[in-house]
Order: C-alpha cells, then structure tokens, then sequence
C-alpha cells in the first residue's frame, strides 16, 4: 500500500512527458518540449523494407529509451534501467522500488491495456508510462496519453510489460533516483540542438533525415502506378497515421519541437533561436496541412490537383524548409 | 484544429478520450490544449481499422471454406502479421506459414494448438472450430 504524491500531467509525447513528470517529482521543474529536445526526439526515416500494420515503417522520432537516456544524462541525474526475463521478479523489483518512494517509468505494449482508447489498441510496443503507487492489490498509473491517473490490475500489468513482438519491451522498468537540483542547461541544450542538426541533415545514408523525406516523397510519386490505388491510399494513411497518431503532438513532433526551440532560446538566452522556432511552427504547419490533404485523399474525397503527385510536392516543400532550418542550426555555439 | 466534440466512428467506442496536443500560430505562439483529434486522423485511423476488419473477414470465409487453416483467421484477428506471429507465439516463421494449411494444422498435436490458443486468447475447441 503505497501512493506517492505524483503529479499527473497530460503530454503530447509519451516517453518525454514520462521523463518530464519524473524529473517533476524529483524537484527538478522541466517542461515536456525542453525533454525532447535535450534528449533529441526529432527524426525522420523511411523504411520501405520493414513492415508494420501491412505498410511500410515511417518514423518521426528516434528509437524508444533514447530520450530518457539522453536527458536525463544531459542534466546530470542518477538513473537506472532494468530489463527482465522472469515476469514475476520483474514485479517484484516494482513494488520494492515504489516502497522506497520512487515512481517508475514502464515501457509497456499497448495491445492489451484495458484503459487504452480502443481506437489506437494495435500492437505498439513502445509505449511508455508512469507507476506511482500501489492500492488495494492494483497498480496506479499515470499515463501521459490519457486525461486523469487510471489504475491496472496485477496481471493485465505484466501482461503488458511483456508483450511479445517487434521491439519487446521486456519488462523495462527505469526511473531517476537521484536528480541535481539546479543545473546551468546551456550545454545540454546545445548538445541537443546540435544532435538533431546532424541526424536531420549530415547522416550519409539517403533513408535517414532529410534526405529520407525526398526520398519517400520519391517514392510516393509512384505508389498508385506501382501499387494501385487502394494499396496506395493504404501506404499513405500510415505514414499520415505514424505522423498524428497518438503520441506526436501532432504533424509529426514538429509541434514540439518547435516550441523546445522557442524555449530554448529563453533558457540559454540566444534570441536568434525564437526565429527559427518560427521557421520550425511554419514548417510544422505545413506538415499538418500535408496530413489534412492526404487524410482527405485516403477518403477519396480530394480534387483532381490533390493527387500523388501533390502531395509529394509537399514533402519536398517541407524537406526544403527542414533542411534550411537545421543547416542553420548546426551552427549553433 | 482541435476538435471540440468528439468525431464520429463507424464504431461508436473509438474517439471518446482528449489528448493534449501542441499547435503553432501565425505571429509566433506556441500552444497546447487539450481536445479530441481532429477529422484527418479520424479518417486515417478508420482507414486502418477498415483494412483490418476486411482482413479479418476474408480470412474467417477461406477458413470456413477450408482453403485456409483457423490459425490465419485467428491471426487476423489479434492485428498480427506472421512474423509477429512467430515471435508471440515462440514458433519459427516457417514453421507457423505451415501451419495456414488445413492439411498441417489437422495434424498438430495440443502442446503446439495451446501455444496458439495462448496467444489468440481462446481455447483449442474454439481455435479448431471457428464460429
């Protein structure tokens, strides 16, 4: 019986807002925007030979635990991370962390969990929650996606922590224990803003970055001749799906990171950095616009002009404006 | 953008819960707020949940035909591919695209149909004998 006074707060993004809430707890005020960009969220790749839900994989973010890892690093806090493979010391170690008043943060599959909207319930296994207490033989959670704290029972818990499938989560449980109460974030954020400028520009591999966004728009020109159309349709809904859906805040992250820059340029005091977040809400906007003509094409209810064609036209006009943005902001000092 | 009422689905569970999320106005103004998701991710996640369901339905008729194994159906409806299949269930890949035909899946004996029940959710009665 254990309820630690853990403060529940809706975010866009799953595992930033986790980590934020956490580092909340710990007395160190960070904002969700400032998480993801100090522990370089923001991506693009286009993986047209991995598969996920019948489609091909287009991601907007990078892989699941680096966040965490990265500010948490950044900023100087304590942390662990534990992966298991006996479900029942997985839970153990679970209830003896929370005895010790530390909340938790849980990679879980989302395929399972009882209190998930229905409408995202796909086999995901990358998202991530907070466990702050232990009431009556059930698990309270504070999940960033949903709007007040919601409780799950012992079983469904591990069920979910050990959802099986690509990028298992293996009962990955990681929380800071011990956080600096004060810290100067310049170089963090710098390092951050600097990281990002790299993957989205200077990877030398065509599917990663900017270049992975010329490149889908590449391809997309040709889905309907190559594919059809309703397979087409159905490759452009995943990519619009991957680029809303939960978790993103919306076109992508881009939302988000944008005001991570508008921050930023408070917090290290570089008024230079509020225009690009400009440039960035700009651009973000333009991907919404990308995904509510696309949306409207899946429906077959665009115009004539609204076709392939446009939209990857589209893309280029985004992968233009990105690359401008994070080609100035590699210089950043 | 944001919607204020909730959109309507086909499936009147979906779209009842409020995210936050993140939008940016002419002039310089980041925001969030919190509200239902907009129509555009109405239509692409009907879009998904349309495939899925035309999948599973032609499944359950080939099954019920016997050209396919119940496994396929039952694999449909868990939003599985075989791969994903493989790795839940602990079965090599080709092993499990095997077990699509009716003439193997006769022949499996009940440790490798409890696997499969396990991860379906449902018992080897049902699993044999799709309704």
């Amino acid at each position: 019986m254990t309820k630690l006074d853990f403060e529940h707060r809706q975010s866009g993004h799953c595992e930033s807002g986790v980590t934020s809430n956490l580092l909340n707890y710990h007395g160190f005020k960070i904002s969700e925007p400032l998480v993801f960009g100090i522990g370089t969220g923001l991506f693009f790749s286009y993986l047209p030979f991995l598969k996920m839900q019948h489609a091909p994989v287009t991601s907007f973010r990078v892989w699941p635990g680096m966040v965490f890892d990265r500010a948490t690093k950044a900023i100087g806090a304590k942390t662990r991370i534990h992966t298991f493979s006996d479900p029942k010391e997985s839970m153990d170690l679970l209830d003896r962390t929370l005895e010790k008043g530390i909340p938790v943060g849980l990679q879980v599959g989302t395929f399972h969990l009882p209190f998930f909207p229905p409408e995202y319930r796909m086999h995901y296994n990358m998202h991530n929650m907070v466990v702050y207490g232990k009431e009556n033989g059930s698990y309270l959670i504070s999940d960033t996606v949903i709007e007040k704290p919601v409780t799950i029972t012992y079983e469904d818990l591990m069920r979910v922590r050990f959802a099986k499938g690509a990028f298992a989560p293996k009962g990955r449980m990681y929380y800071p224990f011990e956080v600096p109460s004060e810290i100067d974030l310049k170089p963090a954020v710098i390092a951050g803003i600097r990281k990002t400028a790299y993957y989205m520009t200077g990877v030398p591999f065509p599917l990663i970055g900017v270049k992975g966004i010329r490149y889908l728009s590449r391809r997309m020109r040709n889905w309907q001749k190559k594919y059809g159309e309703a397979k087409a349709s159905y490759y452009l809904g995943q990519v619009l799906r991957m680029e809303e859906e939960v978790g993103t805040a919306g076109a992508g992250f881009r939302f988000i990171y944008g005001a991570f820059l508008h921050e930023a340029a408070d917090v290290i005091n570089q008024p230079w950095l509020r225009d690009i977040s400009f440039e960035m809400g700009e651009n973000a906007n333009k991907w919404r616009e990308f995904s509510y003509v696309g949306s409207r094409n899946c429906k077959k209810r665009a115009k004539p002009e609204e076709s392939y064609d446009m939209l990857a036209d589209m893309l280029l006009d985004c992968a233009g404006r990105e690359e401008k943005i994070f080609r100035k902001l590699s210089k950043i000092r | 953008m944001e919607n204020e009422t909730n959109p309507v689905y086909k499936d009147e569970r979906y779209g009842q819960s409020r995210e936050l999320f993140y939008f940016y106005e002419e002039g310089g103004k980041f925001e969030k707020k919190v509200g239902y998701h907009p129509d555009g991710s109405r239509i692409i996640l009907q879009q998904a949940w349309d495939l899925f369901n035309e999948r599973i339905e032609e499944a359950k008729q080939k099954a019920l035909a016997g050209k396919v194994s119940p496994v396929v159906y039952y694999m449909e409806k868990t939003l599985v591919s075989p791969l994903d299949l493989s790795m839940h269930t602990g079965i090599s890949l080709w092993r499990v695209k095997r077990h699509f035909k009716p003439r193997v899946f006769k022949r499996l004996n009940d440790k490798t149909l409890a696997k499969y029940a396990e991860v379906f959710k449902v018992s080897i009665d049902q699993l044999k004998n799709i309704e």
